[in-house]
């Protein structure tokens, strides 16, 4: 064809292979994929504000129905008539009030690891979802407060462990695991909650100046007066770069230290210098998979969310998910070949009722869910990609979270220096209250999901403005400028 | 100045901040490069940093635009908060072993025991440093602030606003200055429940 | 106001009240148990919760045997009650100081007062000596005659343990005083070992040379249970001999 050469085709070819490049990555990434901010607000607005279905009130009666029964009757009968009604016995004082309060404690740990681990070095997935994930936090440390006071045999004194100037002039002894548990979770909750409210602050004003109504006065006292002042970004900024940086140091501690109330008894399969370690990425193990779950809830159910939420957030989670389960598996092989190793004939007894005894299965069970499936299917990335099936993993690997710290717990506790008092654990009014405290969970995270907007919009629209198409050479490449 | 305005609106006499015959102007500009020329005009025209004044829906540094840096209190409150948090430990850590008549003995631990001196003394400075950092945003925020403030809706669609204070009578002089730069509007700021 | 320079610590205490239990003459009769029981008001838990381990009893008979049925061999009764470390691991774990060491009494003290029921103590004692209270566990007419007024009677939700029947103690000490003499060796004893009938356990001050207690304890065969964890014990156990 006269004028149709080689040359052209080529050039024609490339010209195609570059506009479809950008597309291919304008859709594979939101932050290459920039709305306008006033459509963005307009979407994430109706997302939460969009009118309840039939199913959600289902859901929601349901659930308020359980943690009305099974959370605050059940704790009422346990108040009446004492710990008895738990499963907890000598030699198993502590049960799965404790299993759950470590549990919660670990899932919360993941939100703090996406808001502030993942700030600090400017992941730029976690832009849509950091939110979402302290939700997750705040929430989880509810739960686990719940579940500690649960197990106290006098929880109506339960303030007698605050540092407080009383007429007996008595102080909490510092010397306790426990009060550095108190201590350090009081910290943690008020830190993570004030970590949650300071970037939602200008969310909530972009909402009072969407609505009408008791939602507006709702977000008009939420916004504290924010407008977006030069003044008022700097010190919101300075403020978050600073909870950043010093809520990891805090979250590590936090779960350090409820690790501790293990490590520091005299109890053979406790008295391990591991655990500090061990229950931190124990922790990020469980709440990883928690927030794909919620995460892949958020997508499936709730409106515009799949313009936020795509499958990169979900291939970077499970990215993560997989290089925690191998960190897991290393902590774990550790603590468990040293005590193997060692030949004490406590922790030999140990070690084999583990493996062979009545919780035999569980003990298995947890490897494989924690160990097997994620690294069966994670290191498939389109698979990584698919919420439904990311989220499965994370139930999975939760399942086999608290297998662990059943196994760590009741389980442990029953082979102690003195055979006689060998027995095992059957839990008692535990699992009913257990599951009132998930049921309040996922009840909590449905009312905020229609009261506060769940997508850090700001952010969002901060991270796209950073990204930008480059050109190395003839390859088109994603460019992401520091802008702080 | 940012402070400022806030300022002498909290103390409900806006007129009393800017001389007589002034007026305060509200500048909408969709993006980041007209609002830096706009400000560098205004400048021009003969307004002081101090008179201007720019509201985002997203946290663009003063240096995008060209503006003073501001000043925050908020890492020295963070750092006051600390030393509070630190002492509070150190009262419960190295005070109350002392406070009683009989020092309490437990195990084999000494009163003062070193390694959860550490743990008490670590948690409790970071929570002084955590809660005073919060504050400190609400401090030097004047936050909550409830009274009608100058503000438009758009701003939290992402728009860049500039609030400046000029002479009445140069008033069209600025407007047309500044739509000519690429202003979507511009317009007496009103002050208004947020 | 005591300084701390004043107190002496654990490390250098020799144990002021102790014990030696022959395992070899035990007979397993559980008179120790009842006595303990009725001294110290200790609740009656029931057949259901005491199965499941739940049991308030502040001494137990251990009982071990070897061998499979029917070649099965008893081996020594093991009395098991509170050690009341010099070095306790009960005790620094307490968030709510419910449980500390007594300078007077080198004792490990059991304040059910200020007891918020953590039951860390109980986790962390490698004697599992320490009884909860499980439930409310109420006594049954008329026996709710026969408490012990100078024993506190314990309510739900709070944490016993054996205290070397504390109470006698002081009793002794206060007639002693009274009297302006000290205590003499064997005017009174706890009791378990008053009930014993083959007088297995005995009582006494291990800090005097002459007492029974310390001069049992010099036999070669003696033994204190778990000594390698460094509780520092106060109850010497013969077994063997």
């Amino acid at each position: 064809m006269a004028g149709y050469n080689k040359k052209e085709e080529h050039a024609h070819a490339k010209a195609e292979l570059h506009t479809h490049g950008e597309e291919h990555f304008r859709e594979k990434h939101l932050m290459l994929d920039p709305l306008p901010r006033g459509q963005m607000n307009d979407m994430v607005m109706e997302s939460m504000m969009e009118k309840p279905t039939w199913r959600y009130w289902l859901v929601f009666a349901t659930l308020s129905v359980i943690v009305a029964y099974c959370l605050f009757y059940k704790w009422g009968v346990l108040i009446m008539y004492g710990q008895g009604e738990a499963g907890v016995m000598r030699p198993d004082y502590w049960g799965i009030f404790l299993v759950n309060t470590v549990f919660w404690i670990g899932i919360s740990h993941a939100g703090t690891f996406i808001s502030a681990i993942l700030r600090v070095f400017r992941a730029e997935f976690r832009r849509p979802f950091t939110r979402a994930a302290e939700l997750m936090t705040t929430f989880g440390l509810v739960q686990a407060g719940f579940s500690i006071f649960m197990h106290l045999g006098r929880v109506w004194l339960a303030y007698w462990l605050m540092p407080y100037a009383n007429q007996r002039m008595l102080w909490p002894n510092l010397h306790s695991p426990l009060t550095w548990d108190l201590l350090a979770i009081t910290t943690y909750l008020l830190s993570s909650t004030m970590y949650l409210f300071l970037p939602l602050i200008p969310d909530v004003a972009m909402a009072r100046d969407r609505s009408t109504g008791w939602r507006k006065n709702f977000y008009k006292i939420l916004a504290l007066g924010f407008r977006g002042t030069e003044g008022e970004w700097t010190h919101l900024r300075n403020a978050m770069n600073i909870f950043a940086f010093a809520i990891i140091p805090v979250m590590f501690s936090v779960h350090t230290i409820v690790s501790w109330d293990f490590a520091a008894a005299t109890r053979p399969g406790w008295s391990s210098t591991i655990f500090g370690p061990y229950f931190i990425v124990g922790a990020l193990h469980s709440g990883m998979g928690a927030a794909a779950i919620v995460l892949a809830v958020i997508r499936a159910t709730m409106k515009h969310m799949k313009y936020f939420i795509r499958g990169e957030h979900f291939d970077a989670i499970g990215k993560l998910m997989l290089i925690i389960s191998m960190a897991w598996a290393y902590f774990f092989f550790n603590d468990y070949m040293v005590q193997w190793y060692g030949g004490d004939k406590w922790t030999q007894q140990l070690l084999h009722f583990h493996e062979a005894g009545p919780m035999g299965w569980m003990w298995f069970g947890m490897l494989i869910c924690n160990i097997a499936v994620p690294w069966a299917i994670l290191w498939n990335a389109k698979w990584r990609a698919t919420p439904w099936l990311i989220a499965t993993v994370g139930i999975v690997i939760n399942v086999g979270m608290w297998f662990e710290r059943y196994i760590i717990i009741p389980v442990s506790v029953t082979i102690n220096r003195m055979p006689f008092t060998w027995r095992l654990y059957e839990p008692g009014i535990e699992i009913p209250m257990g599951i009132g405290t998930l049921a309040l969970f996922i009840l909590l995270y449905m009312a905020a999901s229609k009261l506060i907007p769940l997508i850090p919009v700001w952010e969002v629209q901060e991270g796209q403005m950073a990204h930008e198409f480059k050109k190395f050479g003839r390859e088109t490449v994603i460019s992401v400028s520091e802008l702080e | 100045m940012a402070d400022n305005i806030s300022s002498a609106e909290r103390s409900g006499s806006v007129s009393s901040a800017e001389p007589s015959g002034s007026v305060s102007l509200l500048a909408v500009f969709p993006d980041l490069m007209p609002a830096a020329d706009a400000l560098d005009q205004l400048r021009a025209l003969g307004l002081s940093d101090d008179h201007m004044n720019v509201i985002s829906g997203i946290p663009v540094t003063e240096a995008m635009l060209g503006r003073p840096s501001q000043w925050t209190n908020v890492p020295l409150l963070a750092a006051g908060g600390s030393i509070l948090g630190f002492l509070a430990g150190a009262f419960l850590v190295f005070a109350t072993p002392n406070l009683y008549p009989v020092p309490i003995q437990v195990g084999r631990q000494a009163f003062v025991p070193g390694p959860p001196t550490v743990v008490v003394l670590f948690e409790l400075t970071m929570l002084g440093m955590l809660l005073s950092t919060f504050l400190g945003v609400f401090l030097d925020s004047y936050f909550p602030n409830y009274r009608p403030m100058e503000y438009v809706k758009e701003i939290s669609d992402g728009k860049i606003a500039i609030f400046f204070i000029c002479p009445e009578e140069s008033r069209d002089k600025f407007t047309k200055a500044m739509t000519a730069l690429g202003a979507e509007k511009v317009e007496v700021a009103e002050v208004e429940h947020l | 106001m005591i300084r701390p320079e004043e107190i002496k610590m654990s490390t250098e205490e020799t144990g002021k009240w102790g014990m030696v239990i022959d395992q070899d003459i035990c007979t397993g009769c559980q008179a120790c148990v009842a006595a303990c029981a009725m001294e110290n008001n200790i609740s009656f838990v029931g057949e259901v919760d005491s199965g499941y381990g739940r049991s308030m009893h502040w001494i137990r008979i251990e009982r071990f045997w070897e061998g499979e049925y029917p070649e099965v061999k008893m081996t020594a009764q093991q009395p098991m009650m509170c050690q009341q470390c010099g070095h306790a691991p009960c005790e620094p774990v307490c968030p709510a100081f419910a449980t500390v060491h007594s300078q007077a009494e080198q004792l490990n003290l059991q304040v059910y007062n200020r007891c918020v029921g953590t039951r860390y103590c109980g986790n962390n004692c490698p004697y599992q000596v320490r009884a909860f209270n499980w439930r409310a566990y109420k006594r049954p007419e008329p026996l709710s005659n026969q408490f012990n007024p100078d024993v506190t009677v314990r309510r739900m939700g709070v944490m016993e343990k054996c205290t070397f029947c504390i109470q006698r103690i002081h009793k002794a000490q206060d007639t002693a005083k009274s009297e302006g003499r000290e205590v003499v060796d064997g005017e009174f004893t706890t009791a378990c070992a008053q009930a014993c009938p083959a007088t297995a356990i005995v009582f006494g001050r291990v800090d005097h040379p002459e007492s029974l207690v310390s001069q049992l304890g010099q036999r070669a065969n003696g033994v204190k249970h778990l000594e390698e964890l460094g509780t520092l014990p106060h109850v010497t156990y013969f077994k063997g001999g």
